[in-house]
């Protein structure tokens, strides 16, 4: 073995060996599909302005568009405008204010479907019919992106449900059971005991902070428990003030003494830094925890794998929060709307790109199309060779215990999520119970009047 | 020729150097407010733009009745009356300590601005990481020393995140106070301590009878103006705590900012910031009429 082998060995696990990995692997798959549709040389000239979350992952979409812009339009230059995860609603709603929208965005399904009920979005059934209606992975449907009124809206980009990260050194060290068999008390009951055999230990974190990560981690809990904001198959009804809502908030209630006291003021990058720092044994998040892990904590990666959420012990729900991350298309004031259509397909139909994109960030962002999931390729990445079936949890097997605020038990589209998640309304439901000391009866029927207002006010948009 | 006389007057050029600011004042103050309480009696949704109408006083109604604006409103006023109570207090402290000649004052002088020099989201984020529970430097330092045995969560609790927004902005704009008082203090005559010492004046007695009654306008213009600035401030609240844990550090501010950018509702944040403006007013009235700025003036 030379000295560069050693070196590479070394590498395996951190941020340069992945991108390196990605790279082989795209140079491997080039030609395999076709670039996307053929179109006229356009001769427009800018910059066409993409917004994204923070991550390579938008990033790398945007160098795909930038390759077919250098083919077809080679005075076009995309380029990806970061907007943090927490600011995203604000930055989204202001721009768009004022009439300066970007040409493209990658947003989670409550925002996407938000705007595209209030007539912002482009339809783009003509794309999906390019991209292929049947290439979706198993268990999911197109509507989870953005449907709406029998028209597509919004483009995969990508699928990111937030799972139970357990630290298995410490289940073994406490003899506790497989993660995977557990229901919420066996949760309640490891998180009880991890902090009490532990020291400096807290036995579980999820955020309770006023943000949009209390409101998707709560989500999964009340889905869990069978409950949900609206009834979509009765006008959105608001279905809130319910036994279930409060069995979820009453288990956030059980759960926070086992967790770090700071957890009331935390959100994404706190749950993370908890995880990795080796505060908490056990978390709710995407997989950007075992990312941080890999680069920062090495052994807290080896030691945490991803599991399905416990199951509600009355339903047997396992319910995820699932990010159903797609590409959506202003409709007004975008003067590159047929650019962009074409290098978007361009990227979609690119099994090289679409891989370089799951590859980014691993395992963060799965992949949407079959092809893709199913592909060598994609497990031909450090991740997938040293936690296959972390990979896989997140990749696949969480897909059937979807669900989301844009589509709450995937039993219909919710328009009115944004607004939920822009107001914070489940995170503060949940801090009436965790920091003002409400009961889960009191706060869910204040959450219940606030989504009423909710529903109230946008009512025109499901006449 | 009149034309020519007016155009080289004091007068005209006067109005020239005046224009600049008149204009710029028209344009981002004037046309601001009156924008402000036109939207207020308006219902708008900034993705509706088509769907702006005249609602009345409803605004007006939404805040009064919302207990959130009234927590909001206590929350504000505690955490603005707390900060001008330290920063007058240690405003004028400190103050009174660098009015001395002592080598390398005018450094420490120099120095002490630096927290009301440095951008506000720029100490905001790193108070944060100081504040932090775990891994922050005060926790680390009361630990170290023995002063407390477990971690403090400054954020986490409604008590203890107000008390470090108040210590923030205590922090950082205290300079101004110790500036504006420090100017006033060297411009005292000496004479009024030289016979106050002939009448046997102690030290005290001769902060409470000849320096505080010197530095009475001084004070007077610095806490109005604190009181507005901080009765206003959004950014240092929303940086630190965004208003958290909860809705306990809410103020005014930050309530008009999520109800026109969470909830899209802009005709009930320009409501709210018209409220704001009318109550400082009254308040700003009534504080220079008790406190009697400017009679002195008037009665010589």
């Amino acid at each position: 073995m030379t000295s560069k082998d050693k070196t590479s060995s070394r590498m395996l696990l951190d941020r340069r060996g992945f991108l390196g990995g990605a790279a082989a692997v795209g140079i491997g798959a080039k030609g395999l599909f076709g670039a996307g549709a053929a179109s006229a040389q356009s001769t427009k000239t800018g910059t066409v302005r993409v917004w994204g979350e923070p991550g390579p992952y938008g990033g790398v979409g945007v160098a795909a568009m930038n390759e077919w812009a250098q083919k077809n339009a080679p005075g076009l230059k995309f380029e990806i405008e970061s907007i943090p995860w927490d600011g995203v609603y604000v930055k989204l709603m202001t721009d768009l204010a004022a009439r300066r929208p970007p040409s493209l965005i990658s947003v989670e399904s409550p925002i996407a479907m938000q705007m595209m009920a209030e007539g912002l979005l482009l339809p783009v059934d003509d794309m999906v019919d390019k991209i292929g209606r049947d290439r979706l992975v198993e268990g999911v449907k197109w509507e989870y992106w953005g449907n709406w009124k029998g028209k597509q809206y919004v483009i995969p980009a990508h699928h990111q449900p937030h799972m139970l990260l357990v630290r298995m050194d410490i289940v073994k060290e406490l003899g506790l059971k497989d993660p995977d068999t557990w229901d919420w008390n066996d949760l309640l009951n490891a998180a009880r005991t991890i902090t009490q055999k532990k020291q400096n230990m807290a036995g579980f974190c999820m955020a309770l902070g006023r943000n949009l990560c209390t409101d998707y981690h709560f989500a999964a809990l009340l889905h869990a428990a069978g409950g949900r904001m609206f009834d979509a198959s009765n006008k959105f009804e608001v279905a809130f003030d319910s036994p279930e809502t409060v069995e979820a908030l009453t288990f956030v209630k059980e759960l926070q003494p086992y967790m770090p006291k700071g957890a009331v003021e935390y959100s994404f990058l706190q749950v993370v830094d908890a995880h990795v720092t080796g505060q908490t044994a056990m978390s709710f998040y995407w997989g950007r925890t075992l990312g941080r892990a890999a680069e920062e904590a090495k052994p807290i990666f080896e030691a945490t794998e991803a599991f399905n959420h416990a199951r509600n012990p009355k339903t047997n729900r396992r319910s995820n929060w699932n990010d159903f991350q797609g590409w959506c298309i202003p409709a007004q004031n975008n003067p590159y709307i047929e650019e962009v259509k074409q290098a978007l397909l361009y990227q979609q139909t690119s099994k090289e790109w679409l891989i370089k994109y799951c590859h980014s960030l691993m395992p963060n962002v799965a992949p949407t199309y079959k092809d893709i999931a199913n592909s060598e390729e994609l497990k031909n990445h450090p991740f997938y060779k040293s936690k296959p079936k972390t990979v896989d949890t997140y990749f696949k097997s969480s897909l059937v215990n979807s669900s989301s605020t844009a589509n709450e038990l995937l039993q219909g589209v919710n328009p009115l999520a944004g607004y939920v998640h822009g107001r914070s309304i489940l995170a503060q439901t949940v801090q009436k119970v965790v920091i003002d000391n409400q009961t889960p009866q009191q706060a869910a029927k204040w959450g219940a009047r606030e989504l009423e207002t909710i529903r109230r006010e946008n009512a025109r948009l499901f006449g | 020729m009149s034309r020519f006389s007016f155009l080289s007057s004091d007068r005209a050029v006067g109005l020239i150097f005046i224009a600049p600011f008149v204009v710029m004042a028209l344009v981002f103050m004037v046309y601001p407010i009156a924008e402000a309480v036109r939207m207020a009696f308006f219902s708008y949704n900034p993705l509706r733009p088509d769907l702006i109408t005249y609602v009345g006083l409803a605004n007006f109604e939404f805040i009064f009745s919302d207990p959130l604006f009234w927590s909001s409103f206590t929350q504000g006023t505690i955490w603005t009356l707390l900060s001008i109570l330290f920063q007058t207090v240690f405003g004028v402290g400190i103050a009174l300590l660098l009015h001395r000649k002592l080598f390398g004052m005018a450094i420490f002088r120099g120095m002490l601005l630096f927290p009301y020099i440095v951008p506000t989201v720029v100490i905001a984020l790193i108070w944060r990481w100081i504040f932090n529970p775990e891994i922050g430097v005060v926790n680390y330092g009361l630990l170290s020393i023995g002063l407390i045995n477990e971690p403090i969560y400054w954020l986490s609790t409604p008590t203890m995140a107000m008390a470090s927004t108040i210590m923030l902005n205590v922090w950082k704009y205290t300079p101004f106070v110790v500036i504006c008082v420090l100017a006033r203090l060297q411009a005292v005559p000496l004479e009024l301590y030289d016979a106050a010492k002939v009448d046997g004046a102690g030290a005290f007695r001769r902060f409470i009878d000849v320096t505080l009654p010197q530095l009475r306008e001084v004070l007077i213009v610095v806490i109005v103006f604190r009181t507005i600035w901080t009765f206003n401030k959004f950014e240092e609240i929303y940086l630190l705590t965004k208003g958290g844990p909860g809705t306990s550090t809410f103020n005014l501010a930050v309530y008009s900012f999520e109800q026109s950018m969470a909830s899209l509702r802009l005709g009930v944040g320009a409501a709210t910031g018209v409220v704001m403006m009318i109550m400082l007013m009254i308040g700003s009235i009534v504080y220079l009429r008790v406190a009697g700025f400017g009679t002195e003036e008037k009665s010589t």
